[in-house]
């Protein structure tokens, strides 16, 4: 079954011929080296606000180079060539967002987040997961939380244990 | 020029969200044990009871609304 499996997360990503730019608005901090270098290409004023067809890749690269914080990050389009990429390359995925370097290869190989009810106790959740609860927003990766189904914990949502004391039995 | 309309895809397989007095929903690429009644599943979605009150177990089955 294929399911949509990018919502989960926040970003966008912009190409040309050559290159892929990232953008993560949440890690802006407002610098605005980038509109005022080329506000050809990063115009916040317009949707999308990012058009890589404003300028030339090296300019672009520059730029990108240019932004403070991982919220704008490049890589090239063509894998091969991201490998050797130089420490001056600053806003190069491998310095700013290590995460992406591996993107193209994690999604052949989805890997299921394991839910498994314990006897007469909680759930536990393994995996790359993100939770929800009390308006927050956890992400995990290779994480592993348990959650309390007798109803009694003191520390909910989350297990303390205090199924075993009020002899939980789960039938 | 083509822009990508999708989010990046930085690995997340499935959301918890624990759901204000109501169950736990889990949503995703999920592997499903149930230990207590040797259950193995692959569901897209589960709805888990958390009151302890459900006799559906270990779904959920609104029984946490008999509370109120
Ligand atoms: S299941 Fe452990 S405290 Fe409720």
């Amino acid at each position: 079954m294929e399911r949509p499996r990018n919502h989960f997360t926040r970003g966008r990503s912009y190409k040309n011929d050559e290159i892929t730019v990232y953008w993560k608005p949440d890690a802006c901090i407002h610098a605005s080296y980038c509109y005022r270098e080329l506000i050809e290409v990063f115009d916040p004023g317009r949707r999308p606000w990012i058009d890589l067809s404003g300028s030339n890749t090296e300019r672009i690269i520059e730029v990108v180079n240019m932004c403070p914080t991982e919220a704008l990050s490049w890589k090239w389009n063509e894998d091969a060539r991201n490998i050797d990429v130089e420490r001056d390359q600053t806003n190069h995925i491998k310095f700013k967002r290590p995460e992406l370097m591996s993107t193209e290869k994690a999604k052949d190989e989805i890997r299921p987040v394991s839910v498994k009810i314990m006897v007469d106790g909680p759930v536990v959740v393994k995996g790359n997961f993100t939770i929800r609860y009390n308006g927050k927003e956890k992400n995990f990766t290779n994480g592993i939380i348990s959650l309390c189904r007798c109803g009694g914990s003191n520390q909910m949502p989350f297990c303390d244990g205090t199924h075993r004391k009020i002899g939980f039995e789960d039938k | 020029m083509e822009r990508n309309e999708l989010d990046e895809n930085t690995g997340t397989s499935a959301i918890v969200e624990i759901i204000d007095n109501g169950p736990i929903k889990i949503s995703g690429e999920i592997m499903f044990w149930d230990l207590k009644r040797d259950i193995t599943d692959s569901p897209s979605e589960i709805y888990l009871c958390r009151c302890g009150k459900s006799s559906n177990k270990p779904y959920c089955d609104s029984s946490h609304k008999m509370r109120l």
